[in-house]
Parts: structure tokens; C-alpha cells; sequence
């Protein structure tokens, strides 16, 4: 018989602007020509509980791909908001996710990032389960001092109630209620689509150990920047320099183009920013220099896919698409990246370089170091977002000045149809997008 | 040749001690000076994986090396706005035998590189001391100009651990 605890009594007590879900929409100020972002947003714990509850607790969480767990018995931990998970490979060719952390009195079961394990043995009472969570054996059960007849045993770990794959990308989500995962996507699915038709096979594997950051600011910092267009050209304005002086010659693989300052700016300001009405955002440019690609060093690779998509959406597949698919999962150059709130002004985020399966291995090599050369924590680029948002964090805690500003390119945007809207480049229609799902999820208390 | 083994660990010391130096000082053009043309500057996450197919922290040949350089004396950037100020604290120096067939001088030491950005102290991430902590190989070649780097690996010992801003030289 299942109990239920009354736990009202244990509740933080609330400031009533941001306490109750009714009132997380007060924290967005949006009219026509306006959208603002109430401060609390970023720095209140009792937000940060409300996205837990609201948000974590019913949104599809990427948990892992596929490639990371390859063998029977190999486990990776991890996190759907603030729970701890295990993601397992059984037998039978399985995925389970479920929380690492033993039925029986709460030990954790991993303490390892990832491995193989025949099964999952406590360390604390020794209960035994099988790679796919079920409990197979209860040490000294049969004691006189063990359990009775009627004990009612877990059948296993706890398991979070839905798991799904898309094209090897697995995805968890603690609501059971949650709509498919490609319902959730929507038209944000192009973007895993397009980094997988790069390769060959249509599948990536990730091989490298993540670059791992745990920064002093807030998550949605992150969610936001991941797409946000207009920061490049000021906050990389280094990058930019190095870029003008260097080009290709310290390993950038063509990734940023442009020789000079001004053209880097006029091809970054194509394409085009998609907020989608589930919170997730697409920032999308063509490829220009597709006839280079076609007769250059990797041309037979090139042709391949030009060859199985057409010469249209190839200019797509190997233009520039970073996306963030809410609320914390995101894909920019050849990388998988997440983020995490520890804390309203702790997140971790990981970034995992992948190889395209089938493409040269010169072409991939070439793409992990031009990706170490921006992204690790001595890279040239993103140790200055990661500063930017511990500044960010810091300009805050100024709250007397209430709202932050978001309304780049208001006046620029049509929609696209199921409530998703189409902006420029530069413009904060993807931001936009993200904090309707994020008010949605946390007024009407229902998820996406 | 008997050159390399005619090195005396006292000459092998003074130079960790000056390419300390020379890192803490800002000296970075000279230090670029004390790598062979080949040489690598290698920060892993994982020294066992083959490079070619994994991520490393850092994976500098010489064109990256200045680049570096060239981005920490000349440009301003976030990550180094205030500047990163370090002090290498070089210890437990010793010559390892080299690596089968190779005639390089191998040496090992432990540092300890303490780090801090200085600026408006009440602020995040400013004015805290920070350690970080690894074993260094050096693998050295004697030249005409004294000895010169082919490789330097800096193991930290939380490699494979979250890594902060490590936008200075190690
Ligand atoms: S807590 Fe796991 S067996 Fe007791
Ligand atoms: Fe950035």
C-alpha cells in the first residue's frame, strides 16, 4: 500500500512575488514592444525550487547517448535536475535510467562517473540488482532477524517512468503523463537531424572525456547563450582578432569564417532564429562556402552526403546550427552539451566533443581540435562566456534595477506556424521563446 | 654523444626554476624560446587515449604556443580581465630514465601553481588563491643553446575533474 507523506509543514517559507506558481509569471513583463525579465528569476532559491518541481521533474532530460554505453553492463551516472540517476545497458541490448541510490536506507550504488558492472551491489547491506535495476537478491533475508512473509520487497530501483531514444540520443523524463519525445521536440528535431546527416551513417560516437565547467551564475545564462547571436562579435572580440591573425593556421578547420572583423559579422548575421513554442531555439545559417567543400581535401566525404540530401539541405546540414532544446540540452559545431543548476547561482555544464561515424578520421581529428582550441577551459572562447555569466551573476546582486531586457528584434519576426515564431539572427526571439516555456511550465504547474 | 647523460641535475633544476620564472614574470616570449621547433605543450584529461581521437585541455604546437602568447600579451578578453597572477612552486625534481629509444632527458617534478585574479575583491571569482596541483614531465633535448623542450605534460591531479578558468599558462 502505497503511503503518502505529509510534507507541507517542511516547505521554505515564501516571498509571495516568486513563492507560488500563480505568481512566476509576474517575473516576465511582456506587452507588444516589451519583454522584461524580473532579477528574481535568476537569483531566488525559490525559483530554482519552482524549476525543479515545474520544470526538471516533467521535461524530456537528454541523459546520455548511446555510444557511452555500448556493452552490456556499462552504466554512466548523471542528473535530471537535481536527482541523481544511473543509465545502464543490460543484456538484452536495454537502456534503463533510474536513480542511484539504493530502496533499501538511501546508500548511493555508483560512485564512479561510468564503467561496467555485472550488477549493481550496495555497498552498505550488499542488496544485489541487475544492470536493469531489479533487486535479485536481499542479503540475510531468511534471518531470524530478517524479513517476514508479508515484506514487501521494491522490485528494483526506483525508474524513471519514461525513457526515450531518438536516433541515439537518450532522453528521460520523470513525468509519466509527459507527451512523446518528438511531440516535445517539435520542429526543434531538425537540429539533431542535421548534426547527424553530417555523417555518412547518420550516428555519432563520443569518445573524448567532457570538458566539465562549474560556473558562479545562474543556469538559464547558459540555456540563453548557447544561441545567442549577438554576443559573439563583442564577447569574442579577442577570438575574433586571433581569427584575423592566425585564420586556419592553429587549427580552427574552417569552423569560424571570414578573414576580417566585417565579414565575420556579415556571415554570422545570416539565417535565421527559431523560438519554438516548447522553449527550445535554433540558430540556423546556410553554409557559403559549399563549392569549396565539394572539391576540397574531404570532397568524396562532402559529395557522400551532398549525394543523400540534396544540395539544398546540404548547405544546411553544414551551415552553422546551435540550438538549445529546453531546458537543458543543447548541440553547437560537433559537440553535445548540458547544463545543470546546483545552486540559483551554480551550474554545471559539460560539453561532449563526438566523431561523425564514417567521416575521415582527418576530418574529425581536425574538428576536435579546432573545438579544443574555443571550448576547453584554456580555450580562446568559451572561458569569456563562463566569465560572462559569473558577471552576470554579479551585476545582479545590483536588484534594486529589477528587470533585464530582452527584446532584440521584436519587431522582426513572423511565425512559423504551431506557435513557433521565426526571428533574425541576432535578435532574442529564441530567448523569448524560452522564457514562455519556462513561465508556462511554472504558472500552470503542467510542464510543456 | 654523451651530452645528455653529462647533464647535471642542478643545470636540469635551474631550468624548471627559470621556465617558472619566466610563466610567473610574463616573460612569454621567452619562454616560447625554450621549446624545440616540434616541441608540444600537453595538458590532458586522459594521458592514456590516443590524442589524435580525444580532447585534451590543452594540445599547444608551436603555432598554438604563440597564439597563446599572442592572445595573453596583446588582446584583452573576459577570462583574463583582471589577468590571472600565478606562482609555480617547483619541487621533487628527478631524472627518470627516458623512454625506450628515446634520447630525451626525462624529467619529472610536482608543482604546485597558485593562482589568483586580483581586481575588485568583493566580487565573484576575484581575489581567491587558488591551487593547482600536478606532476610535470619534462622531456628535454640538449642543444647548442643550452636545453630546449620537446614535450611538456602537465598532469593535474583532477584532470579528469570539472576545470575552472585555466586561461593562463601552466
Ligand atoms: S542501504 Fe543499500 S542495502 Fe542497505
Ligand atoms: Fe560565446
Amino acid at each position: 500500500m502505497p503511503a503518502t507523506a505529509d510534507l507541507e509543514f517542511l516547505s521554505v517559507p515564501r516571498e509571495p512575488s516568486t513563492g507560488d506558481t500563480g505568481r512566476a509569471a509576474s517575473l516576465i513583463s511582456e506587452t507588444e514592444h516589451r519583454f522584461r525579465v524580473h532579477t528574481a528569476a535568476y537569483t531566488k532559491a525559490e525559483v530554482l525550487e519552482l524549476e525543479q518541481q515545474h520544470i526538471f521533474r516533467r521535461a524530456w532530460c537528454y541523459v546520455g547517448h548511446e555510444s557511452e554505453l555500448t556493452k552490456a553492463g556499462d552504466f554512466k551516472t548523471g542528473h535530471i535536475g537535481d536527482q541523481p540517476i544511473l543509465v545502464t545497458r543490460s543484456e538484452d541490448g536495454g537502456i534503463h535510467v533510474m536513480l542511484n541510490r539504493c530502496p533499501h536506507r538511501g546508500a548511493v550504488l555508483c560512485r564512479e562517473p561510468g564503467g561496467n558492472r555485472r550488477a549493481l551491489i550496495c555497498p552498505y547491506h550488499a542488496w544485489t540488482f541487475a544492470i536493469d535495476g531489479r533487486l535479485v537478491s536481499v542479503t540475510g533475508r531468511d534471518d531470524a532477524s530478517g524479513y517476514s512473509e508479508f515484506f514487501e520487497a521494491p522490485e528494483g530501483l526506483y525508474r524513471v517512468p519514461r525513457i526515450e531514444t531518438y536516433r541515439g540520443f537518450v532522453f528521460a523524463t520523470l513525468d509519466a503523463k509527459a507527451p512523446a519525445l518528438l511531440d516535445s521536440l517539435g520542429r526543434a528535431k531538425i537540429l539533431i537531424d542535421r548534426k547527424l546527416n553530417q555523417s555518412p551513417n547518420g550516428t555519432l560516437t563520443i569518445r573524448s572525456k567532457p570538458y566539465v565547467g562549474i560556473y558562479e551564475g545562474n543556469w538559464k545564462f547558459h540555456a540563453e547563450n548557447i544561441i545567442d547571436g549577438y554576443h559573439f562579435m563583442y564577447t569574442h572580440q579577442s577570438f575574433v582578432k586571433l581569427q584575423n591573425k592566425f585564420g586556419d593556421t592553429t587549427g580552427d578547420f574552417g569552423v569560424h569564417k571570414g578573414g576580417s572583423a566585417s565579414e565575420m559579422k556579415k556571415i554570422r548575421t545570416r539565417g535565421s532564429v527559431w523560438g519554438c513554442e516548447g522553449g527550445h531555439i535554433l540558430n540556423q545559417k546556410p553554409a557559403i562556402d559549399t563549392q569549396e567543400m565539394l572539391s576540397g581535401p574531404f570532397a568524396e566525404y562532402y559529395q557522400s552526403i551532398e549525394k543523400l540530401y540534396g544540395a539544398e539541405e546540404f548547405q544546411w546540414i553544414f551551415g552553422s546550427n546551435a540550438g538549445c532544446i529546453f531546458p537543458n540540452f543543447g548541440m553547437i559545431h560537433n559537440q553535445i552539451r548540458t547544463w545543470r543548476p546546483i545552486a540559483p547561482d551554480k551550474t554545471e555544464v559539460r560539453i561532449y566533443l563526438y566523431d561523425l561515424d564514417g567521416a575521415p578520421p582527418a576530418f574529425n581529428e581536425g574538428m576536435l581540435r579546432s573545438q579544443e582550441r574555443f571550448y576547453g577551459p584554456s580555450g580562446h572562447g568559451m572561458p569569456d562566456d563562463i566569465e560572462i555569466f559569473a558577471a552576470n551573476q554579479q551585476g545582479l546582486s545590483a536588484s534594486q534595477l529589477e528587470w533585464l531586457i530582452l527584446e532584440r528584434g521584436m519587431a522582426a519576426e513572423k511565425p512559423l506556424g504551431d506557435g513557433d515564431i521565426e526571428g533574425l539572427p541576432s535578435s532574442e526571439t529564441g530567448h523569448r521563446a524560452f522564457w514562455r516555456a519556462w513561465r508556462r511550465s511554472l504558472s500552470s504547474g503542467s510542464g510543456q | 654523444m654523451s651530452t645528455r647523460t653529462s647533464v647535471d641535475i642542478r643545470e636540469i633544476e635551474a631550468f624548471l626554476y627559470r621556465e617558472a620564472r619566466l610563466l610567473d614574470e610574463l616573460q612569454l616570449a621567452e619562454w616560447l624560446s625554450l621549446f624545440t621547433p616540434d616541441g608540444i605543450y600537453w595538458i590532458p584529461i586522459d594521458e592514456t587515449q590516443d590524442i589524435a581521437t580525444h580532447a585534451a585541455l590543452v594540445y599547444d604546437d608551436a603555432a598554438r604556443r604563440e597564439e597563446r602568447v599572442y592572445h595573453l600579451q596583446h588582446l584583452s578578453f573576459p577570462a583574463q580581465s583582471p589577468a590571472s597572477r600565478t606562482m609555480h612552486v617547483v619541487s621533487n625534481v628527478e631524472r627518470l630514465a627516458p623512454e625506450a629509444g628515446s634520447s630525451d632527458i626525462l624529467v619529472r617534478s610536482v608543482q604546485t601553481i597558485w593562482e589568483l585574479r586580483a581586481g575588485d575583491f568583493t566580487q565573484i571569482g576575484l581575489g581567491k588563491i587558488r591551487p593547482l596541483v600536478g606532476t610535470v614531465r619534462h622531456e628535454l633535448e640538449q642543444t647548442d643553446d643550452g636545453l630546449r623542450i620537446r614535450r611538456k605534460t602537465v598532469l593535474l591531479i583532477d584532470r579528469d575533474m570539472p576545470q575552472a578558468n585555466l586561461t593562463f599558462i601552466i
